[in-house]
């Protein structure tokens, strides 16, 4: 644990969040500190290392409840990828940042994911994480279980690969071939249909390999 | 047979299937029929993509599609240098550029603990409060023209021009302006810009009084608008929207207030707060939110102090210009600081600043060096979208227009 004593940043030294801020600091530390790192950022902020994906719900959920730090709005839902293993073991961190409408401070609550776990969605709790979390997904391929509706929300439907991940080049090109399986109401052509045997294949569009 | 050819075929078969199916498109009373709102329609402000499933006129169901401007800027980020990146923070909300240029300084001065001087604090306020008039000017215009009333766009484009002109005085630029500096800015005002100001905040005014005149009472304006596309308190906190949609529901929340940054706790101001959450509180509140910011820009103009504009930091300041054609340090200095980049420490930092559409985050991990390890960029337009999603249905598709003017989508930071 360690705390940042100098916060020369953009506040006024004395708004008034600051002092519920440490207050809730110390409510953290008292209470949720035990097992998990917590520590501060550099705007002061508390950051609260959840020891895995479902402790995070948990944390949360327990933070939406306790009177003294009343955590009611997600502010942001990410992640980054630790591919350095700078903050641990496991490939990437999944970010959330809480807000509190009445208290209005900010808690980020913060967990190590393996390359293949999946975290629980917290779209139950927040509907807004839907598209957080399919951002995420489409971003890190970090898939969250029981999610609703898990799918690209920026990327193409027909792309592959996760952008954002530090493996990912950022001048690779990918082509699409022309052949989109178009689909009319509840019934949608099977590929095959689309696909004429006996067309040649440049008139589909550039292939993956770039032929 | 060319792909051509075959998908022709194809979907004559299909229509052959249809021939059976009774809710067929052709059909007049099919209570299931799909229709695609953009993405390339003029009405929807950026290529947004709304499919709604309607009955007659009302929407049932609504899905909406984004990412047709996604360019990467977050994958940019951790490629560019920081100084690099500041040009892709006009291109969020192109709208309001010169706030979000003044989000991403701060976000890297936290990171890197500067506070910038008093006089850089107020050109920035000042600045901030210009774009958040520019981008309130945007959308209450375009929500007007959408819905009818050009008037309204043709009298309030003019002190959009006014104010763009006083924003090129002072960086150069007037779209994308890239005015903010870490540290500093990159120009100080110019010489006449006080009494420029004043006249803006003294004219200004009279066009908002004028608008309101024409649409307050007007029968169409508030048949338009009046329970339309509401987003009641609870939605808006659990779809987390920010901004003046949150604002209109009725919860009292603003960081300028709440988290107070740079100048805002020594300014006299209002927080406009609604009760219906529906387009003609937002479009109440945006009115009355360039009044109050008016009313900051007058304090500023009073209040701003003369003084160094640049804190006082080797690791970020950009040297004089004279000094680096004379001085050899000088010119390696301001050389690395370009090439190089500056160095970030170790650290991470979440800033949010209060945007005209709401709350602009960024969230730069930092690993040390000249480049950012994350650039997250928490967009108010992406929740504020979703929530739309939710509250279209059940309205007409003219109030879909009229709703989705008010939110004020910015693609440019709907998609990033």
């Amino acid at each position: 644990m360690k705390v940042n004593p100098v916060a020369s940043n953009c506040f006024a030294s004395n708004a008034k969040f600051l002092v519920t801020q440490e207050q809730v600091f110390a409510r953290l530390t008292e209470k949720y500190s035990k097992e998990r790192v917590l520590e501060t950022d550099k705007n002061t902020e508390p950051v609260l290392w959840a020891k895995n994906p479902d402790d995070a719900k948990m944390l949360v959920k327990m933070l939406m409840l306790d009177e003294s730090t009343r955590i009611d709005f997600l502010s942001d839902l990410t992640a980054y990828d630790n591919q350095d293993g700078e903050d641990g073991e496991g490939r990437f961190v999944l970010v959330y940042q809480l807000y509190s409408m009445t208290l209005h401070i900010r808690i980020r609550v913060k967990c190590l994911l393996g390359e293949h776990q999946q975290p629980p969605t917290i779209t139950d709790i927040w509907p807004a994480a839907n598209w957080l979390e399919r951002e995420v997904y489409d971003m890190y391929g970090i898939t969250f279980a029981n999610h609703p509706n898990l799918r690209r929300i920026m990327m193409d439907e027909r792309f592959s690969g996760f952008p954002l991940r530090k493996e990912y080049p950022i001048k690779q090109r990918e082509p699409f071939v022309d052949n989109i399986d178009f689909h009319l109401g509840a019934n949608p052509l099977s590929v095959e249909n689309t696909i004429i045997e006996g067309t040649p294949e440049d008139e589909r569009g550039a292939s993956p390999e770039g032929k | 047979m060319s792909a051509a050819q075959a998908r022709r075929a194809n979907s004559m078969d299909f229509n052959a299937l249809d021939e059976k199916d009774e809710h067929r498109l052709s059909d007049f009373y099919n209570p299931n029929i799909l229709i695609n709102l953009g993405p390339h329609h003029p009405a929807m402000h950026g290529t947004l993509r709304v499919m709604c499933r309607i009955n007659g006129e009302t929407i049932e169901d609504a899905t909406c599609e984004i990412g047709y401007l996604h360019r990467g800027i977050e994958k940019l980020g951790e490629d560019k240098t920081y100084y690099q990146w500041m040009v892709y923070t006009d291109r969020l909300n192109y709208c309001s550029a010169l706030n979000n240029n003044i989000a991403y300084a701060m976000a890297v001065e936290n990171i890197m603990n500067i506070s910038p001087t008093e006089r850089c604090q107020y050109i920035r306020v000042i600045c901030m409060e210009l774009s958040r008039i520019i981008d309130h000017i945007v959308c209450v215009a375009a929500n007007a023209l959408d819905i009818g009333a050009m008037t309204v766009f043709f009298l309030l484009v003019h002190w959009r021009e006014q104010a763009y002109t006083m924003i090129e005085s002072m960086c150069g630029m007037r779209l994308t302006t890239t005015y903010a500096r870490i540290g500093g800015m990159s120009y100080d005002l110019p010489d006449n810009f006080t009494e420029r100001l004043w006249k803006f905040c003294e004219e200004m005014p009279a066009a908002i009084d004028e608008v309101e005149q024409l649409l307050n009472s007007n029968r169409i304006w508030i048949d338009r608008t009046k329970n339309v596309g509401v987003i009641d308190k609870e939605l808006a906190l659990k779809y987390a929207v920010t901004g003046v949609c949150l604002r209109a529901a009725g919860i009292d929340h603003d960081l300028r207030r709440d988290r107070p940054y740079y100048m805002y706790p020594e300014l006299d101001f209002d927080v406009v707060v609604g009760e219906n959450g529906d387009v003609y509180d937002r479009y109440l509140i945006r009115m009355e939110e360039m009044r109050q910011s008016i009313k900051i820009l007058k304090q500023c103009n009073k209040k701003i102090p003369n003084g160094p504009l640049w804190v006082s930091d080797k690791r970020v300041q950009i040297p004089e210009k004279m000094e680096v054609y004379t001085k050899m340090e000088v010119l390696i200095h301001h050389f690395k600081i370009f090439m190089e980049g500056i160095n970030v420490p170790k650290g991470e930092a979440f800033t949010c600043v209060e945007g005209p559409n709401g709350e602009v985050g960024f969230y730069i991990v930092s690993r040390g060096g000249p480049k950012a390890w994350r650039m997250r960029v928490k967009s108010p337009s992406f929740m504020n979208f979703q929530a739309f999603e939710k509250t279209v249905v059940g309205g007409k598709i003219p109030d879909a227009i009229a709703h989705l003017g008010s939110i004020n989508i910015i693609a440019g930071e709907l998609d990033r």
